[in-house]
């Protein structure tokens, strides 16, 4: 079992190497810690410059209780992105000497609160750039709170009654049959569940692929393809390569997988079933498979990494398909677009993964697209040995397309 | 022994190798020599089974049936090492693929004698290039082949390592290998080999032993060296149509005004040395090379 030994080369020195470790564990702590990080910042406004801004009042009414309102706002969020200058008065009198405030960048802009605002609710802001919505948002929604309260008061309502009027519904979510509603940490797992197996497949095979590429350029360009050839057959060769790195893979997702089981056991939640774990490593498999022919396939066509990472961009392009359209796949598992993408072999482990895992699949479909994925996994290996045998040894020449087909055809 | 036997590969249009007839013979080492692309590398490419000819046969001693790849032993030209492990993880994986028994003890006495046991745990890319050369040479031998062939083995070698490597050479003679020697060096290659191949154009121009090749393709010199170099225009060197080289004349000899010719330059000008000079490896490659051109 030649193909073994060569699968088993390529596995362990790898495994053992420190990227290996660092890419491993690194990688999810790096994402969690930038979506966190993100979050932390949109979320509370952390880090983001102070806004200064105008705000000529005309009411002579609102502009010092909006002024009071946005304080309480920031003083309760402990943060204070809006500085507002208030100035009674009428716009026309105003209008020259705060546009040149902005002008020399003392404001970032200004509001208006014209003087039928109580009848004819509207807000003017002026401003050089547009980067302001947030603040814009902030200040209408304040105002519209003011503006209610003065109108309750002017219809005789009493205060209490727009607590009655403006009330939150709590949606909750059942199991089909059950009896207790779904906590909110499943809710959420069952939304970034579907995504984070797209992902990990996603990383497996890709990175299965492009160590693949590099190994391959490697014996290229060092020319230990010579030796290794003539102490091994071709297949042998493709194959261990594609077996030693494709486990590789297969042990990053086990890990995280595992993590994923430790996960849903300490928060009583189960994301990953038998069914799921099982159809994941189908999939990866099947997936892994049909990139690693493209990938040796190009690796033996180029003689520069260089030249071959630009080849292989146009494959890249097809794999963030399931990166962006993986929302809708999840809020539309049966549409027709994401149910005809799922016969797209390039796609279909990424998006069969998002249907299996919000439960919207049939056994039938299974079938077919594992039927599929076979298919093309073996016109991509066989492609991709007649590719290899004949291109490896060519040394600095420039392969044409015509040529190209010219191989697979014999 | 090896034998080639009408062998031909085509690449598109370009006839690599054309009916190609070679035996080397065991227990000889055979210097495979040729011009940059005569279609040296794509036969012994076919010879390591890494590439298939389009027709004719290879009979490995005298049959076509061919030995396991542990029989065979390749040292292509210049690289073939991983670059980033370790002198240990190279030959023991080659060693586990050639299904080496015990290598860990040949490989241990065989980087003594070349003197790398030290560098065990090394990287190769951390090795010199001469170190590098006594690896890849050392993964060529290390699973004791009958059949091989080392392309340009001496390159990057200093005079002591090439020496070892002489003798190590020797020594697989001895012990019955066929042995191919591929080189640029004709100097290595008249030091070392016993039989030459001379391919050109995919076709083989001229073979067999090393000597009768140069009695009978070779051509005899007389070297002569003025005591002042402005002898060197001297009318009886112009005459004898002399080639000046390096600060010395070279005239053809034919066998029969040989003697009489010497005493006509000796009573002509001073002379610091004259002498008879063997025919090189180098000047019958060049000859036969120019003498096939199309």
């Amino acid at each position: 079992m030649t193909f073994l030994k060569i699968a088993w080369f390529e596995y362990y020195r790898r495994i053992r190497s420190k990227w290996f470790i660092i890419g491993t564990f690194g990688m999810p702590v790096l994402i969690l810690g930038i979506s966190l990080l993100g979050g932390y910042l949109t979320g509370t406004g952390a880090s983001i410059e102070t806004k200064y801004m105008g705000l000529i009042d005309e009411t002579g009414i609102y502009g010092q209780d909006l002024v009071a309102a946005l304080d309480q706002r920031y003083d309760e969020e402990d943060v204070s992105p809006l500085n507002i200058m208030l100035t009674k008065g009428s716009f026309e009198a105003l209008q020259v000497q705060f546009d040149a405030l902005v002008k020399e960048h003392s404001l970032d802009g200004y509001f208006v609160i014209p003087a039928d605002f109580n009848a004819n609710p509207h807000l003017k802001f002026y401003a050089q750039s547009t980067g302001t919505m947030r603040s814009t948002d902030i200040v209408g929604a304040e105002l519209r709170q003011l503006l209610t309260h003065d109108r309750a008061e002017a219809l005789n309502l009493p205060l209490t009654a727009l607590e009655e009027l403006f009330v939150d519904i709590d949606i909750e979510h059942y199991e089909l049959g059950a009896s207790e509603a779904r906590d909110t940490e499943e809710l959420i797992a069952g939304y970034v569940a579907p995504f984070v197996f797209m992902f990990l497949l996603f990383l497996g095979i890709f990175t299965g692929g492009q160590l693949l590429l590099r190994a391959v350029l490697e014996e290229r360009s060092s020319r230990v393809i010579e030796v290794l050839l003539s102490t091994v057959t071709y297949n042998d060769l493709m194959g261990g390569k594609i077996v030693g790195l494709g486990m590789l893979g297969l042990t990053q997702s086990a890990i995280y997988l595992l993590a994923g089981v430790i996960a849903g056991y300490y928060y009583d939640i189960n994301i990953v079933t038998p069914a799921i774990g099982l159809l994941y490593f189908v999939y990866f498999v099947l997936g892994y498979l049909l990139y690693a022919g493209v990938y040796i396939g190009v690796g033996a066509l180029f003689d520069s990494e260089q030249e071959a990472q630009q080849a292989i961009q146009i494959i890249t392009f097809i794999a963030v398909i399931p990166m962006l359209l993986w929302t809708l796949v999840i809020e539309n598992p049966n549409s027709t677009l994401v149910n005809a993408l799922c016969y797209f072999p390039p796609v279909t482990p990424f998006f069969m993964m998002i249907k299996i895992s919000v439960g919207e699949t049939s056994v039938l479909q299974v079938l077919i697209t594992i039927m599929i994925m076979i298919g093309s996994v073996y016109a991509s290996i066989r492609l991709a040995a007649k590719v290899f045998r004949t291109a490896i040894l060519l040394y600095g020449k420039r392969i044409t397309l015509p040529e190209i087909v010219r191989w697979i055809k014999a | 022994m090896i034998e080639l036997q009408n062998i031909s590969k085509q690449y598109n249009s370009i006839k690599a190798v054309n009916k190609l007839n070679i035996q080397i013979q065991a227990g000889q080492i055979c210097g495979f020599l040729g011009p940059n692309g005569a279609g040296k590398t794509t036969s012994l490419r076919m010879l390591m089974n890494i590439i298939h000819p389009d027709e004719g046969t290879i009979l490995f001693d005298g049959k076509e049936e061919r030995p396991g790849a542990q029989h065979f032993g390749y040292l292509p030209e210049e690289r073939g090492l991983y670059q980033k492990i370790s002198v240990q993880e190279t030959l023991n994986y080659f060693a586990h693929l050639r299904n080496v028994k015990d290598y860990h003890s040949k490989i241990d006495h065989i980087l003594e004698r070349f003197e790398l046991r030290d560098r065990l745990h090394s990287k190769v890319s951390e090795l010199s290039k001469g170190n590098q050369q006594k690896l890849q040479f050392i993964n060529t031998i290390l699973h004791d082949p009958d059949f091989v062939v080392l392309d340009e083995p001496f390159s990057g070698l200093d005079p002591v390592n090439q020496l070892l490597l002489k003798e190590i050479l020797e020594d697989m003679k001895k012990a019955g290998k066929t042995i191919i020697f591929s080189s640029h060096q004709m100097g290595q290659v008249e030091k070392i080999c016993d039989d030459v191949a001379l391919i050109n154009q995919g076709k083989l121009i001229l073979s067999g032993s090393l000597s009768q090749i140069k009695r009978e393709y070779g051509k005899t010199h007389l070297q002569v060296i003025p005591e002042h170099e402005s002898d060197l225009d001297h009318e009886i060197l112009k005459k004898n149509d002399a080639v000046i080289r390096a600060g010395a004349a070279y005239i053809l000899l034919s066998e029969k005004d040989r003697s009489q010719l010497i005493s006509r330059i000796n009573s002509a000008f001073e002379i610091r040395t004259i002498k008879v000079a063997e025919p090189g490896l180098e000047d019958i490659f060049i000859q036969m090379v120019q003498a096939d051109k199309p």
